[in-house]
């Protein structure tokens, strides 16, 4: 059974190819504006899929549908596409997780969570130029090709084991595991330099390419459950922090340090400003409140509307409920209201606190003022129920 | 997605080839569906029940050397337009008005209503049909969408809508050739599969009045012949607007 060993390595060898002696090419896009799939069976096949996946998209429920969010995004993603801005379509999805993705037609999904997350413009269009790296450099199609091929060679491995010695490993399946999830760390690495190219040829500050990885950074040290595992989005991306670095001195040595004065970002902040409850909303039910309290720390310090963070800031203490939050979300509300331009369910929520305490008085003047400013209220009825009492 | 190397070899290894493509070429002639029927006959308020065919939700895909499926754009949408056609044709045999909608033409319900009869479906597959089933259900078949269905039925005037999944896997070259080389070694491979179901679906109640799966070898929708005929078998013991005579 020996003499069948040659034949199945020589095959082996020949599937996977040799990596080492391919030439390193220049980074840039790899296919033109208005790019339409070859005559490939497979490409065909992948744009079947995603513009299936485009057809329910477009009807659903988690769509923003806003125009004035959706103009501003669009209007970041067509500046750094440039010559590429109709490949795409944009889709804001109503998620408060940090993510963006690309399919390889040009279906864009950028959650809102990027936008909460973002200080600056800037940095909504650094993980926009990365995202657009990916459909440039056609990553869908090649990681789909790559895993195709290093598969079969790990499957015909691991038999020409068992034809050769009698015994069963994995092994071949899982160097060739191994080897997908490599490739797929060097696509995001592609993706990160071509990304940044593009954010700075399209005069977006590129310093943001790193600083938007040092808030993932800073967001996770501030969570109050720390993750355990490595999650699975750490094991086909580069360690957030080594990112962080390699970018950083590959910007400065490129582009120079930092010197971008610090001012207000006017567009992100009207557009966090006219959606901050929705936007907000949607965190804060993620019920992680270290992560909700570092958020909003820092939209306090980019100058969001005092009034709506001291709201949230009351929404969180009160959700966590810990020893002493209803006295700091009892305070928060009144920040709200002091800082002038609070939403009308600060005075409800204070009301409803007031009401906890069993001072129903001050429940009352908090409930009216409520349906003053809210006359329309949705629960009007229960609001009035309570000041009847 | 990966293959599974369960044995170490041992015995005669060509005796085992021969075993394992003899063993493919017997199965790729069987069909089994099994079938659900709530109802004996079509009503309608009109002359003729009306039913409405969504898109059908078919897939077919090239199962690779290494056992990833690869989605093929042409086989689909040839599927698709056979599937529907031959439906078409068959509507005289069930005495029923079919109606298409084009996929292109639905609302944001109607979509949400597609993806709602696949995750049923497949509900079903494992826990009506499968090995899983569940205690609390004692075998009774009382599956449905939901009244909100008759959203469809005031968008398209119809009785009932009839939905379809359907999922195809062809082995590549590739694939048979390992699985052949697979099968030397004593290892069983997959070479392809499909899997389908079909609905009847009542729009006044949102409930599954005719349920049929496809479990294999009934599928072939990639040439209007074939097709046909798998529409006959897929569809030969639905209710009609005569009632349930079996139609040969």
């Amino acid at each position: 059974m020996i003499h069948r060993l040659p034949t199945a390595l020589v095959l082996v060898m020949l599937l996977c190819g040799s990596p080492a002696l391919a030439e390193k090419e220049p980074l840039d896009h790899k296919i033109p504006p208005g790019y339409v799939p070859e005559e490939a069976r497979d490409e065909q096949g992948l744009w079947m899929e995603f513009e299936e996946m485009e057809r329910t998209l477009n009807k659903s429920a988690l769509l923003v549908r806003d125009a004035d969010i959706n103009n501003y995004i669009t209007e970041i993603v067509c500046r750094v596409a440039a010559a590429y801005c109709n490949d795409f379509r944009v889709y804001v999805i109503r998620n408060p997780g940090f993510n963006a993705s690309m399919t390889a037609t040009g279906m864009m999904q950028i959650w809102t969570g990027l936008i909460i997350r973002a200080n600056s413009t800037d940095e909504i269009a650094a993980v926009v130029g990365h995202e657009i790296a990916h459909y440039t450099r056609l990553h869908s199609l090649q990681r789909l090709r790559d895993m195709k091929k290093k598969l079969a060679a790990g499957s015909v491995f691991d038999l020409a084991v068992i034809l050769a010695t009698g015994y069963s490993t994995p092994l071949g399946q899982m160097t060739a595991m191994m080897s997908v999830l490599s490739f797929s760390r060097e696509q995001e690495t592609e993706a990160d330099l071509l990304g940044t190219r593009i954010l700075a040829e399209a005069s977006y500050n590129p310093h943001a390419s790193y600083k938007v990885w040092q808030r993932i950074i800073a967001e996770e040290e501030a969570a109050a459950v720390k993750r355990r595992k490595p999650s699975a989005f750490s094991q086909t991306h580069p360690a957030t922090q080594q990112r962080a670095s390699y970018l950083e001195s590959l910007v400065v040595s490129t582009y120079g340090e930092d010197d971008a004065e610090s001012v207000a970002d006017e567009k992100l902040l009207a557009i966090l400003n006219n959606h901050y409850l929705f936007l907000m909303e949607d965190q804060l039910d993620t019920n992680r409140f270290g992560r909700t309290k570092e958020l909003l720390e820092r939209h306090r310090e980019i100058g969001v509307e005092p009034s709506l963070v001291y709201y949230f800031y009351g929404e969180m203490f009160r959700q966590r409920n810990e020893e002493g939050d209803m006295q700091l979300a009892m305070d928060s509300y009144l920040h709200s209201i002091e800082a002038g331009a609070p939403p009308p369910d600060a005075f409800k929520s204070l009301g409803y606190l007031h009401l906890k305490s069993g001072d129903n008085t001050a429940a009352q003047i908090q409930f009216r003022k409520y349906l003053e400013i809210d006359p329309t209220a949705d629960d009007r009825a229960m609001i009035e129920f309570y000041l009847e009492e | 997605m990966s293959t599974q190397l369960r044995s170490p070899i041992n015995g005669n290894t060509h005796g085992r080839t021969l075993a394992v493509v003899a063993t493919f070429l017997l199965l790729s002639g069987c069909a089994t569906t099994s079938n659900v029927q709530q109802i004996d006959q079509l009503e309608s308020i009109g002359e003729n029940p009306r039913i409405v065919l969504m898109p059908p939700d078919i897939r077919y895909y090239l199962l690779t050397a290494s056992g990833i499926p690869e989605p093929n754009a042409e086989w689909t949408e040839a599927a698709k337009t056979n599937f529907s056609k031959a439906l078409l044709d068959y509507a005289d045999t069930i005495g029923a008005d079919v109606k298409l909608i084009s996929a292109d033409n639905m609302s944001a319900d109607e979509i949400q209503y597609e993806t709602l009869h696949s995750a049923v479906g497949l509900t079903l597959m494992t826990h009506h049909f499968g090995m899983a089933k569940l205690p609390s259900k004692a075998g009774v078949f009382d599956w449905s969408l939901g009244p909100g269905v008759d959203t469809i039925a005031r968008n398209h005037e119809a009785d009932y809508a009839l939905f379809v999944y359907y999922r195809d896997y062809q082995a590549s070259g590739g694939r048979v050739a390992f699985a052949i080389l697979a099968a030397a070694a004593g290892v069983g491979v997959s070479t392809g599969s499909e899997h389908g179901f079909a609905s009847l679906v009542d729009l006044k109640t949102g409930d599954i009045v005719w349920f049929n799966v496809v479990n294999a070898g009934v599928g072939e929708l990639r040439d209007a012949d074939s097709a046909a005929k798998t529409v006959n078998a897929l569809f030969k013991n639905i209710p009609t607007a005569r009632g349930t005579t079996e139609i040969e």
